[in-house]
């Protein structure tokens, strides 16, 4: 009798172990599916394509790496690159430490919790209209005749109307700050809600400085939220192709516009294989990123 | 609640006007957009304004000539709350998992990374083609929904890596100690330290999925969601009816946004049904100001 | 609501008076879109899944296609470039579509494509289509062929599914496309900020608009208003316009380099709502527009004008395809949607955004004779011109830019066109926008 009860005490609890050992499995299984059929699949059809054989109009299944040795024989795809790395690393610059600001406003200065999801919210409202009409609405603010340029004439900073404002890189990078700081704050608010207040009222009677706190306290725990934030951003500058043909007046490159205009007139296995490589160079950034700071491995 | 704010101290006025600043920033094009939707039928895109009337917000209710954008914004509206709903569950189970950790977790996770990275187009693209091979008709709710999730999980996720990124477990396992069932601390320890981030994540679904462009634009089949509809409106007219269909989305999201958190409210009010959720927040950020006194 | 109800009403009235199309039984289904109850009601109706651009899919269009022919038609409207990834990855999502003219070579030769051509004897109208369509390739005998892709050249289809080749004009009982709209497009600017007539495509290079120059962002397109500028002003001869060598191409990139250098161009536009925005917010005093744009801009009592120039009109053309795999009733359906975009209605609606119809006399009966003689004859117009919404868009006496029909259409210099070397030119494109 008594060993029939350990045998079944000791079965439940090996159901129960079997569970617990197999629960993250189950726990991941959702996510895995979904990507699996929609983005692993997808980009295996595509990395099919890109080696189809394209004659100047059509697309035809085959096997041939001329797509491949056309980007990387172009001397504009290196400039694309570089152009996409630059208004990268500005936007990111100035997402992170406008980010930073309005995550620690958020966390730190503001009180109640439901204060702090409605200023949350109030970031997030503009981003339910339209973003091409949203962009295209900077045409009146930043323009020769618009907004900005008639305040700068009537206080009499400039004589001229400044060019620059519109059609440039420099209104591509307000946009991408306008649109993606966001993307920054989202996962700093999260983290920095997650650091513990004792920790930083027992700084304070250590008598540390505030700047010491946030040198030593807040940043280093903030830091998988500034990862993250980054890859974000990255990934948002990197594939955008509207704001920069929209804002620069289509007269700037980056290979997410080189992919779109091959892709919007036909050219399948050009954009497909310029997708490939982009997305490489991606993936290639970020595991450099997680050499850094991995952060798996800060849970 | 006291004060909205804490005690005032200069870096704090600071901070407070880089976030009313880029608050100001924020919604300086959404005003513009919302103040030429009021012209009169002769209307154009830019200042100055030309008349003052209610015709292309009647226009976008009961079109007569122009785009019908009212099914787009319905399929769009309906999409974005989908994907927001899959957004958060899937997003919480994959935290989980990565919080006990599994094999291939590296793998899966820079699967979630390609995803948010893939060019726009390539996920468009590829999840088109694989429906045209399998001779079968992509629409929004299913092409476009995986499209769409290939897009808001990864943040998603992320968002939750950050989370439990610096959660402390001492709390789990006291909670263990003092006999908690594992749903029970999932439901009352776990639940209601990351709501926060759930909200955010809910937030990002839905707002990820409703302005989605180039990710439907090859998945949509044979029913457009707004955002198509509203580029195709671009590229074939020029009329502050979009601004009006701007305008109107908006208003309306947010007023489904002040409804639930009303709804929240009640509830909390009436049943404490989320006090441990948003209670112990709250009661933890005042411990806080407390402290700082 | 109360409008879903109105709809279900004017369905049930139209059914009854539409019997006999109804019997139609089954064939359309409700097809998963959200529709609620009207699909219901119309569930004996043939669905016809139309994609096409905004110049034909708005409400109208629709409203009055449904009433006269008793079907449902779903409308998506997408841009050029949209259409034809739709054509191109997804032939399942359609029944009829609207490419333009240079796109058929890309179309028509792949076999992702899933299309049928489509039968010449089963459209009614064929004998009043335009001269242009047919083997003379002109509608009046002193009009120009102009250069590159005429539609002519793609439109016969040798009657098989799939064709890289074309029958020549005229030359087989099959088309490719159907054409539905046609026009003349040119160079707008500004006459308050220009204080003369611009006569010349060579005025686009004119170092004194420095910095005010807008063009299409558009390759192929781009470069030919290039072409007709260079050109003008002297600097290349081309062999042909609408079909470059590489060489040419290096040549005018060099050209283009150089202005873009020296801040020549303001910005290239991709939609229409753009080049509006250009010319309302005074970006550009001069730049590569549509007609309707230009109309739009004209209507915000801004100074605009679609200049008529001595070197003529780059031409274009757009028209319906058919999905291949339509047959029986819903086949019938489409020619029937084909015979009525030639019957007058949607040429009249075509017409009053400035476009023409291929069918001129059937366009007439569907306009008034003021309207006709201003849009279509270009002669002033007594009355004057009201905008689709009501507001003026020409006062009496006000004559169309570029005159008549003739004077634009028989005056086409170069066609929209799909290069030989055309994989060669997006790829110099791109290197122009990084540069």
């Amino acid at each position: 009798m008594s060993i029939q009860t350990q045998n079944q005490e000791s079965e439940t609890s090996k159901i129960s172990e079997i569970f617990k050992k197999y629960s993250a499995y189950f726990q991941a299984s959702p996510l895995v599916i979904v990507l699996f059929i929609f983005a692993v699949v997808p980009v295996a059809i595509i990395l099919m394509y890109s080696v189809f054989i394209f004659d100047g109009f059509v697309t035809r299944p085959g096997f041939t790496f001329t797509s491949y040795i056309d980007f990387f024989s172009e001397w504009s795809s290196l400039l694309n690159l570089w152009h996409t790395a630059r208004i990268f690393i500005i936007t990111w610059v100035i997402t992170l430490v406008l980010g930073f600001i309005i995550s620690y406003f958020l966390v730190f200065d503001l009180i109640s919790f439901r204060v702090k999801v409605f200023f949350f919210l109030l970031t997030v409202v503009p981003f339910w209209t339209s973003g091409v009409v949203r962009m295209t609405s900077w045409i009146p603010f930043l323009g020769s005749k618009g907004i900005l340029n008639s305040f700068l004439i009537n206080i009499g900073i400039v004589d001229e109307p400044v060019q620059f404002f519109l059609f440039s890189e420099f209104a591509v990078i307000v946009s991408y700050i306008h649109m993606f700081t966001l993307f920054m704050v989202a996962p700093l608010f999260n983290v920095m809600a997650r650091i513990n207040p004792n920790l930083i009222e027992a700084a304070k009677d250590q008598g540390a400085s505030g700047f010491q706190i946030l040198r030593f306290i807040i940043i280093p725990m903030s830091k998988p939220g500034i990862i993250i934030g980054t890859i974000f951003i990255v990934a948002l500058v990197a594939t955008d192709f509207t704001a920069i043909r929209i804002l620069s007046g289509a007269q700037s490159g980056s290979l997410a516009n080189s992919v779109s205009v091959a892709f919007f007139n036909g050219f399948y296995p050009i954009a497909a294989a310029q997708s490939v490589i982009l997305l490489a160079l991606l993936l290639l950034f970020v595991g450099g990123l997680m050499r850094v700071v991995d952060i798996r491995k800060q849970m | 609640m006291i004060s909205f704010w804490q005690n005032s101290t200069t870096p704090m006025k600071i901070r407070g006007a880089i976030f009313l600043l880029f608050v100001i920033f924020l919604y300086g094009p959404l005003i513009t957009i919302g103040f030429l939707a009021f012209q009169g039928p002769e209307g154009g895109l830019t200042f100055p304004m030309k008349g003052f009337s209610l015709y292309w917000f009647k226009q976008v209710i009961l079109p007569d000539y122009l785009f019908d954008f009212r099914l787009p914004w319905l399929r769009s509206f309906i999409l974005g709350i989908i994907v927001m709903i899959i957004t958060i569950i899937i997003s919480f189970m994959a935290g989980l998992a990565y919080r006990r950790g599994f094999k291939g977790s590296n793998l899966v996770f820079y699967g979630v990374i390609g995803s948010l990275i893939a060019p726009p187009f390539l996920i468009s693209l590829g999840i088109g083609l694989g429906f045209a091979n399998l001779e079968l008709l992509s629409s929004w709710y299913s092409g476009g929904l995986g499209a769409h999730l290939t897009w808001s999980l990864p943040f998603g996720v992320l968002i939750m890596l950050a989370i439990f990124a610096r959660f402390d477990p001492s709390i789990e396992e006291a909670a263990t100690d003092l006999g908690a069932t594992s749903w029970q601390r999932l439901r009352f320890v776990i639940f209601p330290i990351v709501l926060p981030g759930l909200i955010a994540i809910g937030l990002f679904g839905f707002t990820l999925s409703y302005d989605e462009f180039a990710r439907t634009s090859l998945v949509a089949g044979d029913a457009n969601t707004l955002p198509v509809d509203m580029v195709s409106a671009t590229a074939n007219a020029a009329r502050p009816d979009l601004y009006a269909v701007g305008t109107l989305t908006t208003i309306f999201s947010l007023l489904i946004i002040v409804l639930a958190f009303g709804v929240v409210y009640i509830l909390e009010r009436k049943r404490g049904i989320f006090s441990a959720a948003t209670g112990s927040s709250t009661d933890e950020n005042e411990n806080y100001t407390k402290s700082m006194h | 609501m109360s409008e879903i109800t109105k709809k279900v009403n004017s369905k049930v009235s139209r059914r009854s008076v539409l019997k006999g199309t109804a019997a139609a039984a089954g064939a359309a289904v409700g097809t998963g879109a959200i529709s609620g109850f009207p699909t219901l009601w119309a569930q004996e109706k043939v669905v016809l899944r139309s994609v096409g651009s905004g110049v034909s899919h708005i409400e109208p269009w629709q409203k009055q296609a449904e009433k006269d022919l008793g079907i449902k038609i779903e409308m998506t409207a997408l841009g050029f470039d949209g259409i034809q990834n739709k054509i191109l990855t997804q032939p399942k999502s359609f029944d009829i579509a609207e490419p333009a003219g240079n796109q058929m070579r890309r179309i028509w030769g792949s076999p992702a494509a899933k299309l049928q051509p489509i039968e010449i004897k089963r459209l009614k109208h064929w004998d009043e289509c335009i001269g242009m369509y047919k083997s003379s390739m002109k509608t009046w005998s002193d009009a120009k062929i102009g250069d590159g892709q005429h539609p002519a050249k793609v439109l016969y289809n040798p009657g098989k599914k799939k064709a890289n080749k074309f029958a020549k004009a005229g030359g087989s009982d099959y088309l490719t496309f159907m054409p539905t709209v046609h026009n003349a497009d040119t160079l707008g600017y500004r006459r308050d900020l220009v204080g003369y007539e611009i006569e010349t495509w060579a005025e686009m290079l004119n170092p004194k608009w420095k910095g005010k120059v807008c063009l299409q962002a558009f390759p192929d397109i781009c470069m030919m208003d290039l072409a007709m500028a260079i050109e003008a002003r002297g600097d290349i001869k081309y062999g042909n316009k609408g079909n470059m060598t590489k060489e040419e191409i290096d040549k005018t990139f060099v050209i283009l380099n150089d202005l873009k250098k020296q801040g020549h161009f303001r910005a290239f536009w991709t939609t229409f709502m753009e080049s509006v925005n250009f010319m309302t917010n005074g970006e550009a005093v001069i730049q590569s527009m549509w007609s309707p744009a230009v109309t739009l801009v004209q209507t915000q009592g801004i100074d605009v004008v679609y200049a008529d120039l001595k070197e003529g009109y780059r031409g274009w053309t757009i028209g319906n395809v058919l999905a291949g795999h339509l047959k029986g009733k819903k086949l019938d359906a489409a020619y029937e949607l084909l015979n009525w975009q030639w019957a007058g209605f949607p040429g009249a609606l075509f017409g009053r955004q400035g476009y023409y119809a291929p069918t001129p006399e059937r366009t007439k009966k569907f306009m008034s004779a003021d309207e006709y003689a201003y849009w279509i004859d270009g002669k002033p117009t007594k009355d004057g011109i009201t905008s689709p919404f009501g507001g003026p868009l020409a006062k009496p006496g006000d004559v169309r830019d570029g005159g008549s029909y003739k004077n634009r259409m028989g005056n086409i210099a170069v066609w929209n066109s799909e290069y030989d070397e055309f994989a060669y030119l997006v790829k110099k494109w791109s290197a122009f926008q990084a540069a």
